[in-house]
Order: C-alpha cells, then structure tokens, then sequence
C-alpha cells in the first residue's frame, strides 16, 4: 500500500516539473528584468535537479499566502556557492531576490528567477546561474571580478 | 531541419532524459528520488545519451557548422559527455547520472551564450 501511495506520489511530482519543463533557456526569454521581486517565506518544496534546483516557497503578504516558484542554478552551483540540501531544507525562513516571470498570472504560483537567498543566520548567498543573461545587479560574484 | 526544431525535437528531449534521470524533491515529509524505477526509465536515459553522442556529428554536418572552429569545438563537448551518460545509465548509477547532467549543461550554456537569441 505504501508503494502504491509512493508510486502516486512520484507522477504528482513528475507532472509538476514537466508542467515547469523550463528546462535550459535565456534569462530574458521567461523572466523579466524590469520586475523585481523581494520574497521572504518559508520553503515547502525544493526539487534538487539539474540543470535548475527549484524551491517552492509560502510568501504571506497582507494576511494572503501565495507560493512562488523560485529558480535557482544547478544543484552543483548551488552547493559550490554554500546550498545544500540541509542548509535550504524545507521549513527554513529565507530571503530571496530576484526577478518575476513575464507571465505574471500567479497560476497555479508565482514564478521568479533567485538571483540570491538569505539564511535565517544572515548569510548571503548567490543562487542563480552566471552567463544566463540576467542582469548584471551585484547578486553574481563572477560578474564582480 | 533548421537548427530551432533540431534544438526542441532533438536535443532537448535527449537532455531532458538524462537531466530527469536524476535528483530528488525535497519536502517535510522526506526525499524522493527520481532516479528510473524500472528497466523501461533506464532505457529511456540510455536512448537520451545515445542521441547526445550522435549530436556531436548532426550538429557539426558542414552546412551547419559552417567552418566556425568555436561551434565544432562546442559540437564536441557532446560526444564524451553522452558517452558518460551511457555507461551510467547501463549501469543505473543515478548519482553518477547527476553529476553529468551538471556537465551537459554547462557545455548548453557555453555555446548557447554565443550562439542563441533568448
């Protein structure tokens, strides 16, 4: 029974990211540069998967729960920049900076492009991907130097 | 075939199947590995790597490469990165799986920053 629930389980999750089959793509051809957003909410969901990690985070604003979708770099990136699996688990508070799809119907969530996230501790961190076109805001180290 | 139907009817799938072959999600009630379950997944990652493999030659047909040295060298990348995707998919290794897809996409990103328009 419990394999069955599991097997269940596995196409909701299988359907939710070929729904979001972004897959590889330019910055500038699924998000807007001119929308910036600041989340701050708690992770409920993060798929660990190449070649974008994605976390699903509730952000509540004036009393009213919404969940973005936050893109982020491969997982490698991430954990070479200081993300871990741990360090990002579900339940954290974060921060994250970024930018909104050009589709901005919020459904069934809102969608954003992380540029980067910060740690209940105060840790900064950069979780995008470098050489994708987003703009140059400060957020990638590479771009600095 | 122009190279835009190529990229979404030919590459993209091929990726995809070794990019989905591996990772997990992560939620309060635990991790979930998308690792295949079955031979029939695994032969699906092992048709994805044979189709990179073949990439490096489809792409690099001279009407396509054009004689630009930077596209045949990018074409390249394909070949090892698919073969290495083969092996760890006959042998189910979806770790290893993981860490080839990281590779495959930073040689997509390498030449899609010179070669594609959003």
């Amino acid at each position: 029974m419990i394999t069955h629930i599991k097997k269940i389980v596995l196409c909701v999750f299988a359907l939710s990211i070929s729904v979001y089959s972004y897959s590889h793509h330019a910055f500038t051809a699924e998000f807007d540069a001119n929308a910036p957003v600041n989340l701050t909410g708690k992770v409920l969901k993060v798929e660990w998967i190449n070649p974008h990690a994605w976390v699903h985070m509730e952000v509540e604003e004036a009393g009213k729960k919404t969940t973005w979708m936050v893109e982020g770099g491969t997982p490698n990136t991430l954990i070479r920049n200081g993300i871990t699996k741990q360090s990002i688990k579900p339940g954290t508070v974060i921060v994250v900076r970024g930018y909104q799809s050009k589709g901005k119907l919020c459904l069934p969530r809102c969608i954003a492009n992380g540029r980067d996230v910060t740690f209940p501790d105060g840790r900064k961190v950069f979780m995008g991907s470098s050489g994708t076109g987003a703009p140059r805001d400060g957020a990638d180290p590479r771009e600095r130097r | 075939m122009d190279l835009h139907d190529l990229m979404a009817h030919f590459l993209t799938p091929a990726s995809e199947k070794i990019w989905n072959s591996s990772g997990s999600i992560i939620t309060e009630e635990g991790e979930l590995s998308l690792a295949p379950t079955n031979q029939e997944g695994w032969d699906e990652v092992i048709f994805g790597a044979q189709v990179l493999i073949e990439s490096t030659y489809i792409l690099n047909r001279p009407d396509r490469a054009n004689g630009r040295k930077d596209w045949i060298e990018f074409s390249k990348l394909l070949e090892p990165i698919g073969k290495r995707a083969l092996d760890a998919a006959e042998r189910q290794n979806s770790e290893e799986l993981f860490e080839i897809g990281a590779d495959l996409y930073q040689a997509c990103v390498a030449c899609h920053n010179v070669y594609m328009k959003n």
